[in-house]
């Protein structure tokens, strides 16, 4: 038997894979991401069973699995779906009987087999390797009505589309009414309907597009990317914009998140000793944000009884362009502020947001006794 | 890890509008997440639970004191989960898709001090009550919060913007990912909230504060956002986790004890 297989969409998941096909009900879904992992390694129909069986038989009340063999094809129904198999040997209809868990055959010589879920429909989609929602499944040559050509389906949804361009010929015909007129009915069903059923032919009915078969990883391009957008017409991406999100203090060259060599060690006055090779925090309870995960700064935690320190009160890093090699403290908007002491310089106070470079031997003053002494490494 | 008690509660609903719910979401302590998935039929909701079985699968394994590391590194593999169903379509189909928004809140072990991890790829957002007002800590990876930034328009436009459901990153997409990462000391957050847009883009934050404010319970409180999204419209599929921290006791605001220590030393009293 060829495994040429086509579908009707529905509610259904169909979950193809190369040697098995499962289908479950749309309330199935938490099963159906395993599955598809099984069945795209080409796992055994007895694998893909046993995984199919693992959350148990009294959540799965629907269920059809075909297998194709070498010479036999193994059909198993529970519940709702019914299969019909037809063979060199004739033709034979498979269903589960109320009270058994499934109805199973393994039938040789197989020439078709039409699984119906839900609905009666035209299974006039090419069903390939992957997920598919689903009301009908068939496999091989279809018994009773011939199958409509897979293009005729790709063409429906594309072709209101077309007809919606509000003027399609306005230049050979100087009355545009009756042009203008009929795209609107036709292009309202199309719109009309929220939830896209109709635009599942547009994922799998061009087979011709694209001869690679399933398995093969094209290289995407670029393109593509523009295409990327929700059929529900709700949440699409665009493309990233990687600089965007760390703004550099103002004045300041952005800085490098991690430094091999640490710039400066910081002597708190708690005892605690932290080395500047990447973003320190320092507050009564600071908060690091938005960092990727290779640059998680240092967050030191210092006791603040009379709360002079602010949550998240500086930030010490390593400098960039002319302060490489040095630390920088920036005063982060905090409610009493920080006291700067430069050796050899008055005492000052450091504006919110402003970054400072440190000499060795600056002491940093926080408030309610704790001082940070800037040292070299 | 000293050992926390989360109380927790988790919500959601296909919504109104939509007839297959997109969003997955995993509650398994200390491991919390929200994904909304994109793509239409069968490609999102298989993307969105991919992401959610492999942080199940983190769960399992978790060490706190290696939070960031192996919550990046599963963000990594659901990644490569979700490009490679993606491509098995795109053999076929070229522009077919498959992707998702992702938040995660796990506790991590940061130099032997509680905290919570949080991570955002998308438009799902994370929220805090802290001293009894809501605050958002994610910064959504959207056009329209691009267009904020940068000064463009505000915050009541972009609620109307026509690309404010436009996301810049978003787990399979082929760019590769950059989720945001956030650590919050566990006492300055009173209560966690992840969801995805279907409660954000139906309901304004006032209520959203008010509901987790007002309603004790968490399981309560996730319930009730996600109901006050599917009455005010239900557009989109809606998805809440709501954690509490339970038993942790604030640090004082006020050392009055100190204090008066301090006064009675210098007054020469009872000490």
């Amino acid at each position: 038997m060829s495994t040429d297989a086509r579908f009707a969409t529905g509610d259904w998941y169909a979950v193809v894979g190369d040697h098995v096909t499962v289908l479950l009900p749309g309330s199935q879904r938490d099963r159906v991401a395993a599955l598809w992992d099984l069945a795209d390694a080409g796992a055994t129909a007895d694998a893909v069973l046993d995984a199919l069986v693992s959350g148990g038989l009294s959540t799965l009340d629907h269920v059809a699995l075909v297998a194709h063999g070498d010479d036999s094809t193994r059909v198993i129904v529970r519940g709702a779906p019914t299969a019909t198999v037809a063979s060199t040997s004739g033709e034979e209809i498979v269903s589960a009987t109320a009270g058994t868990a499934w109805a199973e055959r393994l039938v040789t010589g197989v020439t078709s087999i039409r699984v119906t879920l839900t609905g009666d429909g035209a299974a006039d989609h090419a069903l390939t390797a992957g997920i598919a929602r689903v009301s009908v499944v068939e496999f091989g040559t279809p018994s009773a009505a011939p199958s409509a050509p897979v293009e005729e389906p790709v063409e429906e949804p594309v072709a209101p589309v077309v007809a919606a361009e509000p003027d399609p010929e306005p230049e050979p015909q100087p009355e545009p009414e009756p042009v203008a007129v009929e795209p609107e009915p036709e292009a309202a069903p199309a719109y009309a309907e929220p939830e896209p059923v109709a635009a599942a032919p547009m994922s799998f009915g061009e087979p011709e597009e694209d001869p690679t078969p399933t398995g093969e990883t094209p290289v995407v391009e670029a393109p593509v990317v523009d295409d990327w957008s929700d059929r529900d017409g709700q949440t699409v991406t665009g493309p990233p914009v990687p600089d965007f999100d760390r703004p550099p203090i103002p004045g300041q060259e952005m800085a490098p998140e991690v430094v091999s060599q640490p710039v400066a060690s910081l002597v708190f006055s708690t005892g605690d000793v932290v080395l500047v090779d990447r973003t320190v925090l320092v507050g009564r309870a600071p908060e690091a944000r938005r960092f990727a995960s290779h640059d998680q700064p240092h967050v030191v935690t210092v006791a603040s009884p009379q709360q002079e320190i602010s949550s998240t009160h500086l930030e010490i890093r390593p400098g960039a362009g002319a302060d490489h090699g040095s630390a920088i403290a920036t005063d982060l908007g905090s409610t009493n502020g920080t006291v700067l002491a430069q050796p050899g310089l008055e005492p000052e106070e450091l504006k919110a947001g402003i970054a400072v470079s440190l000499i060795p031997g600056a002491v940093l003053d926080l408030g309610d006794g704790v001082t940070i002494q800037v040292t070299n490494p | 890890m000293r050992n926390v008690d989360l109380h927790h509660g988790a919500s959601s609903d296909v919504g109104l509008v939509r007839k297959v719910n997109e969003d997955s979401y995993l509650v398994a302590p200390p491991v919390f997440v929200v994904a909304d998935g994109m793509g239409g039929h069968s490609g999102g909701d298989v993307a969105s639970q991919m992401v959610v079985e492999e942080f199940q699968r983190l769960a399992a394994v978790y060490d706190p004191s290696r939070g960031a590391e192996q919550v990046a590194d599963t963000f990594a593999r659901a990644q490569a989960r979700i490009i490679d169903f993606g491509n098995a379509h795109r053999a076929m189909t070229p522009g077919w898709h498959a992707g998702t928004t992702a938040v995660v809140a796990v506790l991590v072990d940061d130099n032997g001090v509680t905290k919570w991890l949080l991570a955002n790829l998308g438009d799902s957002r994370i929220y805090r009550i802290t001293d009894g007002s809501l605050e958002q800590i994610s910064v959504d990876h959207s056009v329209v919060q691009e267009l904020i930034d940068a000064g463009q328009i505000t915050v009541e436009e972009a609620a109307t913007h026509p690309e404010r459901h436009v996301i810049t990153r978003a787990l399979g997409s082929p760019e590769g990912i950059q989720p945001d990462f956030f650590l919050l000391p566990l006492g300055s957050v009173e209560r966690l909230l992840l969801c995805s847009d279907g409660v954000t883009g139906m309901i304004e934050d006032k209520e959203i504060e008010d509901i987790l404010e007002s309603v004790a319970d968490p399981r309560d409180a996730a319930d009730r956002l996600v109901r006050a999204a599917v009455a005010a419209g239900g557009r989109d599929n809606a998805t809440a986790i709501v954690v509490d921290v339970v038993g942790l006791v604030k640090d004082a605001t006020y050392d009055s004890q100190r204090q008066l220590e301090s006064l009675e030393s210098k007054l020469g009293g009872r000490l």
